[in-house]
């Protein structure tokens, strides 16, 4: 523990489901961000571009991309060139990084795999765009709805 | 700050979730991960071992849950504390200070 830290610095992280279904759901109602992580290639990215309304709907106001696992400039090129298309802005770009795969084997993080992995770099450029984009004292009621009875 | 996390299945969300959950917390923010996936594997992307994660006890469903009438009439299971507390109580100890939070394991337990 030790330093005292106010609400407003707690940082929440939400892994969720891969269906588009969860957000009409209400899940994600009170995320103040919204990161849609997109491979560059056409069905990972036509996923991103119908995630968008659907998260607008449920008005979340900061709405970013995540392009990851891009292997070249030509791929870098066409999922920029895609996202620009459809008013998906993009906050970071995730080199594909083989450690990925060898942190898994192993049954360990990423992280603690290598801490200085391409990857790892470039997601601590990602938290510190997103502590300038977001206000901290941004967050809304801490109840967030889950699944409906079914 | 919540921050919610989604993308087509494979596309590397659980890496990035868990990354950004950990660069959080190295850079001493307190951080709650919650893993939404029907196939949970947030924990080990975390850094939790198999054996901790093996041992992990599910949380019983009706101890943090409620069903309400929502604005359009439609039932809804909703959590009956606030985040925080849940994750005090139930949370898992997951590598520097993270707690985690198994969604599905809460729907699923209880359940018959």
């Amino acid at each position: 523990m030790g330093e005292i830290v106010s609400e407003a610095d707690k940082i929440t992280v939400m892994d969720m489901e891969a269906s588009l279904e969860h957000l009409s759901r209400g899940t994600v109602r009170h995320v103040d961000v919204m990161l849609i992580v997109t491979e560059p290639y056409y069905r990972s990215l036509e996923t991103a571009r119908r995630t968008l309304p659907l998260a607008r709907a449920l008005g979340i106001n900061h709405i970013y991309a995540v392009v990851n696992k891009y292997r070249s400039a030509e791929d870098e090129k066409a999922v920029t060139d895609f996202c620009k298309n459809n008013d998906l802005e993009i906050i970071a770009k995730i080199p594909f990084d083989p450690e990925v795969t060898q942190a898994d084997l192993e049954g360990k993080s990423l992280y603690d795999f290598n801490s200085a992995a391409p990857v790892v770099k470039e997601v601590e450029k990602l938290a510190d765009t997103l502590r300038q984009r977001v206000p901290l004292n941004n967050s809304s009621a801490s109840k967030v709805l889950t699944k409906p009875n079914c | 700050m919540k921050i919610g996390i989604s993308g087509k299945g494979g596309s590397g969300k659980t890496t990035i979730s868990a990354t950004l959950a950990r660069v959080f917390a190295k850079k001493g923010f307190p951080v709650l991960a919650i893993d939404g996936d029907p196939n949970p594997n947030l924990g080990m992307a975390l850094g939790l071992d198999a054996q901790t994660l093996e041992e992990t006890h599910s949380i019983p469903r009706g101890s943090i849950t409620e069903r309400v009438e929502g604005a359009d009439g439609k039932m809804r299971m909703v959590l009956k504390d606030t985040v925080e507390n849940i994750a005090a109580l139930h949370g898992i100890h997951a590598p520097d200070g993270i707690r985690l939070i198994v969604g599905t394991k809460v729907e699923t337990a209880g359940a018959g």
